[in-house]
């Protein structure tokens, strides 16, 4: 008997057809991927197989049951993790855990085997509330409410949206602990290396499945749109000559209490330069960019952005740079054109100078047809690409960037980082975080931050042969694991 | 069972955690007391008065004596003409003017009329202080609240208005938080029955609104010292049967509102304010059109405060009260059965 | 830069489905129901009498109660015991016992006005019966000549329609944006703190004086009721009393962390401003203790001011030192307001 059997579902909200005659089936103990672009209808899928969702037409089965007639049975059985999963923001990290561990009918003792390489990395914080964990973390704390129980059929709706590679490693490794147990998993990622784990993967895309079969065969049929041919560093003209800092920081210091997030670090970044920030989730990215980018005061060292004091001078610092948070930061309820005309005008520009830039931006996102559309409505990888554009609209000097891939698929990473290519042409430096390995490769220069510190930094070439690893991959996790305080 | 207690302890935490919060949810009940007790009251006291005479003989003189004892007025200028007070009135520096005519041949009370209401009171007080009935066919009697506190009034008004704001808005911001966070999603697929989840939300708003109701309670009876005159028990239990209702309240807006900003404008808007306004709390329903009296009539905390005034104040038994108990509890039950079934178990 | 702001806040206003629904739909359903509510005018008072006499006196008087505006005869009750009865049951509010020429008012005082206004009443009407001096006096009452209970709450509706959509609005506002993580944005960009806080209070401004303005129409189109005095002191009152607000609201949003938690700061300190500020009660009647706070109540300052325009047709004189007090509180406010919103932390 299959675990999961899908029969011609369809489900369209008003005019989008969200999901038009799928079928596919899952076995027992299978792990199955579902793959595709934003908007491809894959959080439609989950939200059906866990009964949350009535789909318009079809039939689907989980564990023999049907997801319309026999719900609770489905309810008792299935463990799934939605794309936003939320924890409770002002309950402890432990009190998480063990409300979930509750709710589900387990103990966190009894389940703490299958979350232990996880959840031992955040142990630590288990007394701080949850609302104050960095993104990542947050991540991982939700990674391990969703595994601590057992179920037959475990839902992951992209659970490893901004964890960092190392920490992804270590749930797949956990997910195929779990399969030995013949637990079913059908899991979303958009990242490559995650869609190879799965033994077979569905690629929808605008509601079709456009093919089921194992990863290698998928990715390679569609791979114009999953494998876009690298970017070329060389081509790309880079300014010449500059050996202005435009980023000079000196023991930079950022304490809550007598936990040092960001621990004595020091670093300088030229003009033109695309500067990749590195780091494990909680290693201390966020704060140290909240420092340079005016938003919080630092507790000790010295540091110039733009040739402004960040001490002092952090409303200088503001007029000058670009930036574009974790959390996704336009105007849901402004319109594409809104939003460009609310932020061009922050900065200073005329309307006059706003209304022809905004057209040229629209015309080179291909988003003229969008242009009144409310953001809300739009895919996210579109958002992105807007936050991006959006955020270098009035030139600053420097952009700073804090995870904005994100869970985005491929393709739009893709055009991102082209469009990131295009302003560091124009001068604009570039400072941004990821946990996309390849697109550490794209950055001039890198620096890798464990536990506060920066640990290493160069180009990727240079760190590939110093610490003797083949790829990018290999010296992140090699750094990363040398990391003592998020699991001691 | 354990899934629940574990349920019912995150929702406490919940509530203890928010110190502000909390800090609002004991300290409302504590001022609005105090004000009520002792702050707001309705009664003729301090009017600033004008004394009009030409010359001012015996007679004159004890009346203005006796209006100056009164507690009612203080006499704060005495002019010649009735032109001089009537300036004094226009420019707020006093309220009322009392002109003497010669002889006693009675008086003019010049008033300012802008608050009807209180113009009347004063007159009629000032008429009969001047007039002075020497011998007093009338005796007055006021029954159940002889000192004329308005607490004896405002007290089930406050216990009305409290428990549904605390019960109706915070149970239903509640639920709506965890839908607009996406935790209601996890819930919802999770093994725990929809009907435990509401329960478990609701169960610490319940025991929250108990420790409320006692504690206005106590603060009546000892420091407004309003006699809790009515059967302990028969007063615990309508209020049970009130907190339940606003509990049904706060699910039904909880699955009309998505966002929390919806939920709190519809319990603070839509909900509290018609009630404050048409439930009696604070004006009278007999007093209102009829069309307003009709809509009064589905307004739940009207037949609690009604039922509260009726058992604690005049302390009349239970069978007294029994078509509001009957009332209640309907509207109880047909609140609750909608809001289950309109309580959506997918999204 | 402010423009690109104001125009972003009133833009979200719109789009949001429910705020111009409350902005328009409220301040009607308040002016077209409230002033009906808040009569205080004690009417209709049903009275038992027990007539042991049985008198062509106290036939009369009887029939004297029948007649009055204030009073429903109820009916005739044998004994002073049947009459209490009633009370219990809420069929009568007041007992009015004739015996060997004595006559015992009754009242139920649980609502303290009505009884004592209803007993100062009937034993008006049984003194002017007994003392030829009541007939010698008169009464002379200035402005309001219509005794019209609403006249006199109508500006007051119009300051707590003012302070509901001022002041609770934004309270929500900021909160939201904190909590959706927009404010984040705002805070990197070089918006200087007071065009940030401008552009959030301007449009509740605005907001609020389109609201007084339908407020001064329905008065006038549903009750005939106008400004007796000028209607640009009623604006100026208007506009310092939404400036309070608005920045207390943005104060209280400013230390919030949450939306319910600045629900209910803000639902707490309005309602004890209402409570004290003598919009229902006669400030003087209050304790010492208590009157002190009206000399920092914002709300004290406007319904007097508001009062003295609307009703007495008051003139810039008659409230300027209510007008000075208000701006300087206001002032006050919208400087912490400013001081309150934290760009770096």
């Amino acid at each position: 008997m299959n675990a999961i059997d899908v029969s011609h579902i369809s489900k369209s909200y008003g005019r989008v057809k969200a999901l038009q005659d799928v079928s596919f089936s899952v076995g027992k103990g299978e792990v199955f991927g579902l793959i595709g672009p934003d908007g491809a209808g894959k959080t439609s899928m989950f939200r059906i197989l866990c009964t949350l969702l009535l789909a318009d037409k079809g039939t689907a089965t989980v564990d023999g049951f049907d997801v319309v007639k026999q719900m609770n049975e489905i309810r008792r059985r299935v463990g799934y993790m939605p794309g936003r999963f939320s924890l409770y923001q002002d309950l402890t990290v432990e009190e998480n855990l063990k409300f979930f561990a509750t709710l589900f009918g387990t103990t966190v003792d009894e389940g703490y085997d299958s979350i232990k390489a996880i959840y031992s990395q955040i142990e630590r914080f288990k007394d701080r509330k949850a609302g104050a964990l960095s993104g990542g973390m947050k991540q991982k704390l939700a990674l391990s409410c969703a595994l601590v129980h057992q179920p037959s059929v475990l839902l992951l709706d992209e659970p490893t949206t901004g964890v960092d590679p190392v920490s992804r490693k270590e749930f797949w490794e956990m997910l195929s602990m779990l399969k030995e147990r013949d637990i079913t998993i059908v899991a979303s990622t958009p990242y490559l290396d995650e869609v190879r784990r799965c033994e077979r993967v569905a690629f929808l895309s605008e509601g079709r499945v456009m093919g089921i079969d194992t990863p290698e065969i998928i990715l390679d049929r569609f791979k114009e749109i999953f494998n876009p041919p690298g970017l070329e560093n060389g081509s790309r003209f880079k300014v010449q000559g500059s050996s202005d800092n435009v980023i000079e920081v000196e023991h930079l210091v950022k304490a809550f209490g007598d936990f040092h997030a960001v621990d004595d670090i020091s670093f300088t970044v030229k003009k033109g330069e695309i500067f990749g920030f590195l780091g494990a989730n909680g290693a201390g990215k966020t704060t140290a960019m909240h420092m340079l980018t005016g938003l919080n005061q630092p507790t000790s060292g010295t540091g110039r952005v733009a040739g402004y004091d960040i001490r002092t001078e952090h409303e200088q610092i503001k007029k000058h740079i670009g930036y574009m948070s974790q959390r996704f930061s336009l105007y849901e309820d402004l319109t594409v054109a809104e939003n460009i005309r609310l932020f061009g005008g922050i900065y200073g520009m005329g309307s006059e100078e706003i209304k022809t830039k905004t057209d040229d931006l629209l015309r080179q996102l291909k988003f003229e047809d969008h242009k009144n559309d409310l953001v809300g409505s739009l895919p996210l990888g579109w958002k992105q690409k807007l936050a991006f554009s959006v955020s270098i609209f009035h030139e600053p000097a420097i952009v700073f960037l804090d995870e904005p891939t994100g869970g985005v698929d491929p393709a739009t990473r893709h055009q991102f980082w082209e469009l990131i290519y295009e302003a560091a042409s124009r001068g604009i430096t570039v400072f941004v975080t990821t946990h996309y390995m390849d697109e550490a490769e794209y950055c001039d220069r890198i620096s890798i931050m464990v536990d506060g510190k920066i640990s290493a930094m160069g180009t990727a070439e240079e760190l590939k042969r110093n610490l003797n690893q083949p790829d990018m991959d290999h010296v992140f996790t090699y750094l990363a694991r040398q990391a003592t305080r998020s699991s001691d | 069972m354990r899934q629940f207690i574990s349920f019912v302890i995150k929702e406490m935490r919940h509530i203890l955690r928010d110190k502000r919060t909390m800090l609002i949810l004991f300290g409302m009940p504590i001022v609005l007391m105090l004000l009520f007790g002792f702050a707001i009251t309705n009664d003729v006291k301090n009017v600033r008065t004008v004394v009009v005479t030409s010359q001012m003989d015996h007679l004159t003189q004890q009346a203005v004596d006796r209006l100056a004892a009164s507690e009612y007025f203080t006499i704060v200028k005495a002019v010649s003409t009735p032109k001089e007070a009537e300036w004094m009135i226009r420019s707020q520096k006093a309220d009322l003017a009392i002109v003497f005519a010669l002889k006693h041949q009675g008086a003019q009370f010049i008033v300012d009329g802008s608050d009807p209401n209180m113009a009347q009171q004063w007159t009629t007080y000032a008429q009969q202080v001047v007039a002075n009935p020497s011998v007093s066919l009338i005796s007055q009697k006021l029954l159940y609240n002889p000192r004329m506190k308005s607490a004896y009034n405002f007290v089930p008004a406050i216990m009305g208005m409290l428990l549904l704001l605390i019960c109706a808005m915070m149970t239903s911001v509640s639920i709506v938080r965890e839908k607009e966070r996406g935790t209601m999603e996890v819930l919802l697929v999770s093994p725990i029955k929809p009907l435990m989840i509401i329960v478990a939300k609701v169960v610490p708003y319940l025991l929250l609104a108990l420790v409320i109701l006692t504690m206005i309670l106590l603060m009546s009876s000892t420091v407004l010292q309003v006699p809790l005159q009515g059967s302990l028990g028969w007063i615990l239990v309508l209020s049970l049967i009130y907190i339940l209702l606003a509990l049904s309240l706060g699910l039904l807006i909880s699955n009309i509102a998505q966002t929390q900003f919806v939920a709190l404008l519809v319990s603070a808007m839509v909900l509290l304010l018609p009630t404050v306004m048409l439930s009696g709390m604070l004006f009278p329903v007999e007093s209102m059109p009829t069309i307003l009296q009709w809509i009064s009539d589905v307004i739940p905390p009207r037949y609690y405060i009604q039922a509260m005034r009726k058992l604690m104040i005049m302390g009349v038994g239970v069978q007294e009260v029994w078509r509001e108990v009957v009332i209640l509890i309907g509207m109880t039950a047909l609140l609750l059965v909608v809001s289950l079934k309109k309580f959506k178990t997918r999204l | 830069m402010i423009k690109y702001l104001l125009q972003k806040e009133f833009l979200q206003i719109r789009r949001n489905t429910f705020m111009p629904k409350i902005i328009f739909i409220f301040p009607i359903m308040v002016m077209c129901v409230m002033p009906w509510v808040m009569n205080q005018e004690v009417k209709n008072i049903r009275v038992d009498v027990v007539d042991i006499d049985r008198t062509t006196q106290s036939q009369q008087l009887v029939h004297q109660i029948e007649a009055s505006n204030y009073f429903i005869f109820n009916g005739q009750k044998a004994t002073y015991h049947e009459a209490i009865k009633d009370i219990e049951t809420s069929k009568a509010d007041i007992i009015l016992e004739i015996r060997d020429g004595q006559y015992l008012i009754a009242a139920n005082a649980v609502n303290g006005t009505k009884g004592s206004i209803g007993s100062a009443y009937l034993s008006q009407i049984v003194t002017s019966r007994q003392l030829i001096l009541y007939s010698q006096f008169s009464i002379l009452s200035l402005y309001n000549k219509g005794q019209n209970y609403k006249v006199f709450m109508i500006p007051a509706l119009m300051g707590i329609l003012m302070m509901m959509l001022c002041g609770f609005l934004p309270a929500l506002n900021i909160v939201g944006e904190k909590e959706k993580g927009t404010i984040e944005q705002i805070n990197v960009t070089p918006v200087s703190k007071w065009s940030f806080i401008l552009a959030k209070l301007i449009p509740y401004w605005i907001i609020g004086l389109l609201v007084l303005s339908l407020c001064l129409v329905l008065s006038w189109l549903v009750y005939g009721i106008t400004c007796e005095g000028s209607l640009w002191l009623v604006y100026l009152l208007a506009i310092l009393l939404a400036l309070f607000f608005s920045s207390f609201g943005l104060i209280v949003s400013n230390y919030s962390d949450t939306m319910q938690q600045a629900m209910l700061v803000m639902w707490f300190f309005v309602v004890c401003m209402l409570l004290l500020s003598g919009l229902f009660t006669p400030t003087r009647s209050m304790p010492e203790l208590a009157y002190m706070t009206t000399y920092v109540n914002p709300m004290h300052y406007f319904i007097d001011a508001i009062r003295t325009v609307f009703v007495r047709g008051g003139t810039f004189p008659a409230i300027a030192h209510q007008v000075l007090a208000l701006s300087v509180i206001s002032s006050v406010m919208a400087i912490w307001a400013v001081k309150s919103y934290k760009k770096n932390s």
